[in-house]
């Protein structure tokens, strides 16, 4: 029995690597991309990546995903052909070459039943480093606010914290969130929650019956329409970065990732192409 | 007498109260799994179909289905099998038939073992990454993200197996020994099947933790959804795409219950499987004719 087993396992072993192509991998002779960064960005780019494979046979797209500063780090050692952020790069970032595919809006979300019709920006400082904490103070029911911030190092973190003026340190967050669809979620199931997400996202979910409902920024309707002429205050752009300028294929996808064969893959994951801006 | 009867009747009240008590806590447990799964099929079973099992997601998952990603999640689970299984077994061997039980050898193993099993995953993906992906230079593929789990399994399968070889009757030991069979063959012939159930059983709970396993697979086996060509190719397990799908894109969620009815389901028919098998091979070599 012993030996027997030995050997199953050997052959199975075997079979595994060998099967799958160990010492050949069938598409060793392609050239392959990897990009790492950006949940928000990473849909999108696997969808661009596969239309790009199906024009450009012997080709891979790999994308991985792990958050802007992620995106950044591993663009930077090369660890990635390209990374994907989803902001504008810092001053200390500017060794890296940014490449806008797209653009996206971040709005604050409350749930649908939420009397609350504005809030200015003062309040939402307030709200979030904890001077307000009662829906009452700023006109709604009396009922205390539950704080939904998003985790260090997501750009839509950064974004907010720079547009209010905030320190992530004052913040008295009660919920910390990952990625869009999360916050969605925590919001829809907690009526006196506050939070911020992507526009595109959020518009979605409330158009599919999910019970949240998007307030104006400095009055202007968070709307893709108001992303999309450049009105809408707290937007950002969708970049892919490369360490220096890039060369054959990774050029190839950035200029594709560009260009107008993408827009319907853009607005199909509800953000904003990037020469209708 | 007139003093007994009051405190006989107070006693079968506590009774009968531990007793209910006992038995809405039982019905509990079952209506958690209940509701869980009914919720899973409520979402999902509309979105079910034979296409949805063979085709490649498209538009991010919304459409399409989870071909490529099954095929990724059982190359992910067999390399990391074929990589955990030997090793945990042996080790467990090792443990409970060839070390004392208070060596110094046995309690470092055991002790890093039990450190292991207190790692959470991330830290098992950041390892996989750093060492796997970065260092022995295997990317996000297939293969790193196997290895990094069958580091994750490694205490599981340890632990049930030399529970289960420390439960068989030293009875057992010392026939084998008058008898003249060897050490070896007594832990192959005798043994080993005689644990097989928890052999099982942590075979089980490996399956489990290494199906439902995201955190660890994220940095190392990856977010591809291609069907691999090969183990060294990145792809995209069942729990990742139903992370993603119900975390990260938006109206993903139908194809995501129905991903998790897939995963639920396959989960067990392996349980169903695994107890079969172990119970087959316990008769045949137990067990005599």
């Amino acid at each position: 029995m012993k030996i027997i087993s030995a050997i199953h396992y050997m052959i199975f072993t075997a079979a595994l690597f060998s099967g799958s192509g160990w010492s050949q991998p069938v598409n060793a002779a392609s050239q392959k991309l990897v990009l790492t960064g950006a949940s928000t960005i990473a849909p999108l780019a696997a969808e661009i990546g596969r239309r790009f494979e199906s024009q450009h046979s012997g080709t891979r797209i790999d994308v991985q995903t792990g958050g802007s500063a992620r995106g950044i780090n591993d663009a930077r050692n090369g660890t990635a052909d390209i990374g994907m952020v989803s902001r504008p790069l810092k001053p200390q970032e500017q060794d890296l070459q940014a490449h806008t595919i797209a653009w996206d809006g971040v709005g604050i979300i409350l749930h649908a039943s939420n009397p609350v019709a504005a809030l200015s920006r003062q309040q939402i400082a307030d709200i979030y480093t904890g001077k307000i904490d009662n829906w009452k103070i700023v006109g709604g029911r009396d009922a205390p606010i539950t704080v939904v911030n998003k985790a260090e190092g997501r750009s839509t973190l950064e974004l907010f914290l720079a547009y209010f003026q905030l320190k992530n340190s004052d913040i008295r967050p009660h919920v910390i969130i990952g990625d869009n669809a999360q916050g969605i979620k925590t919001v829809a199931g907690n009526s006196n929650a506050v939070g911020y997400v992507s526009i595109g996202a959020a518009e979605y979910e409330a158009g599919h019956g999910v019970p949240i409902k998007l307030l104006p920024l400095d009055g202007i309707a968070a709307t893709v329409a108001n992303v999309r002429n450049g009105t809408f205050p707290l937007s950002r752009p969708l970049n892919l970065v490369t360490r220096a300028s890039p060369e054959g294929l990774s050029r190839e996808f950035i200029d594709f990732t560009r260009s107008k064969q993408v827009y319907d893959l853009v607005e199909a994951q509800y953000f904003v192409p990037v020469s209708i801006r | 007498m007139a003093e007994t009867v009051p405190v006989k009747s107070a006693g079968i009240h506590r009774d009968r109260f531990a007793q209910l008590t006992i038995y809405i806590a039982a019905f509990m447990v079952c209506a958690a799994f209940v509701w869980i799964l009914s919720d899973i099929v409520r979402g999902g079973v509309a979105h079910l179909s034979w296409s949805f099992l063979v085709d490649a997601p498209r538009d991010a998952g919304r459409a399409g289905g989870i071909g490529p990603i099954l095929v990724s999640t059982v190359l992910v689970l067999l390399v990391a099998l074929t990589a955990a299984l030997p090793l945990g077994w042996m080790t467990a061997a090792l443990l409970a038939e060839y070390v004392s039980a208070d060596s110094t050898f046995g309690s470092a193993v055991r002790y890093s073992l039990q450190v292991l099993a207190g790692v959470p995953s991330i830290v098992f993906g950041l390892f996989g990454n750093a060492f796997f992906s970065i260092y022995l230079g295997m990317g996000f593929s297939i293969l790193s993200g196997g290895l990094t789990l069958a580091c994750m399994l490694l205490p599981i399968l340890v632990s049930t197996g030399e529970a289960g070889l420390r439960a068989v009757p030293d009875a057992y030991r010392l026939s084998a020994a008058a008898l003249g069979m060897s050490r070896k063959t007594t832990l192959f012939h005798l043994l080993l099947p005689a644990a097989a159930p928890s052999l099982a059983a942590g075979l089980l709970l490996g399956i489990g933790r290494a199906v439902a396993e995201t955190a660890a697979l994220l940095f190392t086996s990856g977010y591809v959804d291609r069907m691999p060509g090969s183990l060294l190719d990145s792809g995209r397990t069942l729990a990742i795409h139903i992370f993603d799908l119900s975390m990260n894109v938006s109206g993903g969620d139908a194809s995501a219950h129905a991903s998790a009815l897939v995963l639920i389901t396959a989960l067990l028919l392996i349980n169903i499987a695994a107890m079969r098998l172990t119970a087959g091979w316990q008769r045949r070599k137990i067990v005599p004719e």
